[in-house]
């Protein structure tokens, strides 16, 4: 297959694209803040890279639930007043957004990037990975994220700003983001990899931080975005993913009940994409618009990747079957020769 | 030290409230009135004005320059000088110049104000050529952030905005320290921030701020010009974080990473 058709190819250049020119883009002259792209980035890029080229949203939310609504609702102040940056921060936010939709996650996100590329280290290690997690702790999992953005990147800066609880709680999720680790040490600076026993809260945001990211990178070697299944981002995102302009839609046909090869295609296991026969908008709060259910999907035109009304890419058999063998034949080659190497289970795997 | 036995260092900014700030010890600075520096709070987050007092400060003046480069004159009432925000956000640079005559004195320093979001560039700021002879921080640090120790930092001095090869600057902290260094042929120069506060004890944070001064000075048509660049300066966090410990936790979540998704797999198998 030529790899300029490979929708999974066109991706991953993207991807190393933005996450070259959001970790190392500071060197095009985007310092200060006022240089970033956008300071309300709709991706995880850390605002602790100096050298980067932005910052994602959540930094400036939980700096404004901390330093600003907080200290208002406090103070009796006006609370529209207190709300007007996270106002403004969210319209910067949603401008950039309307975009992309979430694509922002399977395409310019420069953690969900490192996932995937240690998954593919892992593949060519020949580690036996998982195929698709069982449904069990899809579902457990889920309502993660929500607590996360709920918690960490509203709530406790807010009670920090209202002015129970300590300082070091103004910016919990920051603290643990792996972002802030793997963006910094990508730009060759180990500040951020640290144990900070200043205070108890400290030292238990830094043991968490530095845990979760030893634990992400060692998940990511065989689990498929293991850290984006958690992640506040994607919560946000699914809040406003029906104002994006990308989307995807399905035209189910009487063949989807038994095929279900776009659920194990999802590097989200999203298994709705299959069982879903009535919404055309399939969209779903996990999809992170990777677009491999598109890739994976025998039929055509059940899938699409729309912009507003025009495909972008949709479901084809012929694609399908070339797009099969290619997939095989580069899950056969390791490090170690070529030999075919086991996914659990859930068959169609995907890299 | 110097040749016309004038009082050296004519003005001196020290900061009554607002950000903790004390100019170096000093000896011969007739009226200056010092403060250690306070602690804890986030420089950022200070709100409301800020004061400072002045020593010598008759005829001085004292300008604001905006980040969109607007200039505001501000009053030095005996000495002390209000630094009141301007509605906008980012940094701001408070310029001081006082002239003798034969002698052109003047300090710059930067202070990051809350408000509008003023969407400019503080390399706007950095680039306006504000006084003849001038210090400028290459960059100064990024909002939210803060020299440290143990960093190195650039600067560049500038001579009617034309960079000074070979020029000699002196940085001076509060915790008297001393450092001299050359620029190189693009004005440019870097300074290492020593460690000097004293009464750091490992693993225990320390926020305080102390200043420091870096200056220059350049005779130019039988004027002596002498340019000061003041900040503020704080402890490296390494002092109470450790690389090494992190790298050993990440590892145990890498090991727990592992465990986990093979013992994943095994219970999969076992239910398949
Ligand atoms: S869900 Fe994954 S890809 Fe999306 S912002 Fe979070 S880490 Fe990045
Ligand atoms: S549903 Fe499709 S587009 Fe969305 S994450 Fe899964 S495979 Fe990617």
């Amino acid at each position: 297959m030529n790899p300029l058709k490979n929708l999974s190819v066109i991706r991953k250049l993207v991807q190393l694209t933005t996450f070259v020119f959001f970790i190392y883009g500071g060197f095009l002259g985007s310092y200060y803040l006022a240089d970033k792209v956008s300071g309300a980035l709709p991706a995880l890029h850390c605002a602790y890279n100096m050298d980067g080229a932005d910052l994602c949203t959540l930094v400036p939310f939980q700096h404004q639930m901390d330093h600003r609504l907080g200290p208002i609702i406090a103070q009796g102040g006006n609370l529209l007043m207190g709300l007007m940056p996270t106002l403004i921060t969210l319209g910067t936010f949603l401008l950039f957004f309307v975009f992309l939709n979430k694509a922002f996650c399977g395409w310019i996100c420069p953690v969900g990037t490192f996932q995937e590329l240690l998954h593919i280290l892992g593949q060519k290690l020949g580690l036996r990975r998982t195929g698709s997690l069982d449904e069990e702790t899809v579902r457990r999992t889920r309502p993660v994220k929500w607590a996360i953005l709920g918690l960490l990147v509203f709530g406790f800066p807010l009670l920090t700003g209202l002015g129970w609880l300590n300082h070091d709680m103004g910016d919990p999720f920051c603290r643990i983001c792996p972002s802030r680790i793997l963006s910094t040490l990508a730009a060759g600076d180990t500040s951020q990899l640290y144990v900070d026993t200043a205070t108890t809260t400290t030292l238990f945001w830094s043991l968490v931080a530095d845990f979760l990211f030893g634990l992400m990178i060692a998940m990511a070697l065989t689990i498929r975005l293991p850290f984006c299944r958690i992640c506040p981002m994607l919560a946000l995102h699914a809040v406003f993913r029906k104002l994006g302009l990308l989307r995807l839609v399905k035209n189910p046909s009487p063949r989807c009940g038994k095929c279900g090869l776009c659920a194990k295609a999802c590097p989200m296991d999203i298994r709705e994409i299959h069982t879903e026969m009535d919404k055309h908008n399939v969209t779903f709060e996990d999809c992170t618009l990777c677009g491999r259910c598109v890739e994976f999907c025998p039929d055509k035109d059940v899938l699409q990747l729309k912009y507003t009304v025009f495909p972008l890419f949709s479901a084809d058999p012929q694609y399908f079957k070339v797009r099969k063998k290619a997939q095989t034949e580069w899950e056969k080659k390791t490090l170690f020769g070529n030999h075919a190497q086991g996914v659990k289970k859930s068959g169609a795997k995907p890299t | 030290m110097h040749k016309r036995g004038t009082p050296l260092a004519l003005l001196l900014l020290c900061t009554l409230t607002g950000a903790p700030s004390w100019a170096p010890a000093q000896e011969a600075r007739p009226g200056a009135s010092q403060r250690p520096p306070a602690g804890g709070a986030h420089p950022m987050h200070q709100r409301g004005p800020k004061q400072f007092s002045l020593a010598n400060s008759a005829g001085a003046r004292a300008t604001l320059w905006k980040p969109d480069l607007g200039r505001i004159p501000l009053a030095i009432d005996n000495g002390i000088l209000t630094l009141k925000g301007t509605g906008v956000d980012n940094y701001h640079a408070l310029v001081i110049e006082q002239d003798w005559g034969y002698l052109v004195e003047s300090i710059i320093s930067y202070h990051y104000m809350r408000g509008k979001p003023s969407g400019r560039s503080t390399t706007e700021l950095t680039a306006a050529r504000k006084t003849r002879l001038e210090i400028v921080p290459q960059p100064v640090p990024r909002e939210h952030h803060q020299y440290e120790t143990g960093e190195r930092w650039g600067f560049q001095v500038r001579f009617d905005g034309r960079p000074m090869a070979a020029q000699t600057l002196t940085l001076e902290t509060a915790h008297g320290t001393t450092l001299t260094g050359i620029s190189d042929a693009e004005g440019r120069i870097d300074f290492t921030f020593p460690d000097d506060f004293p009464s750091l004890i490992r693993g225990e944070r320390n926020r305080t701020l102390a200043a420091f001064t870096l200056s220059t000075r350049h005779l130019a048509e039988g004027t002596e010009y002498i340019s000061h660049l003041q900040g503020e300066y704080r402890p490296n966090p390494r002092h109470w974080r450790s690389l090494g410990l992190g790298v050993a936790v990440a590892g145990i979540g890498f090991a727990a990473g592992g465990l986990l998704t093979g013992f994943g797999r095994a219970r999969r198998e076992e239910s398949a």
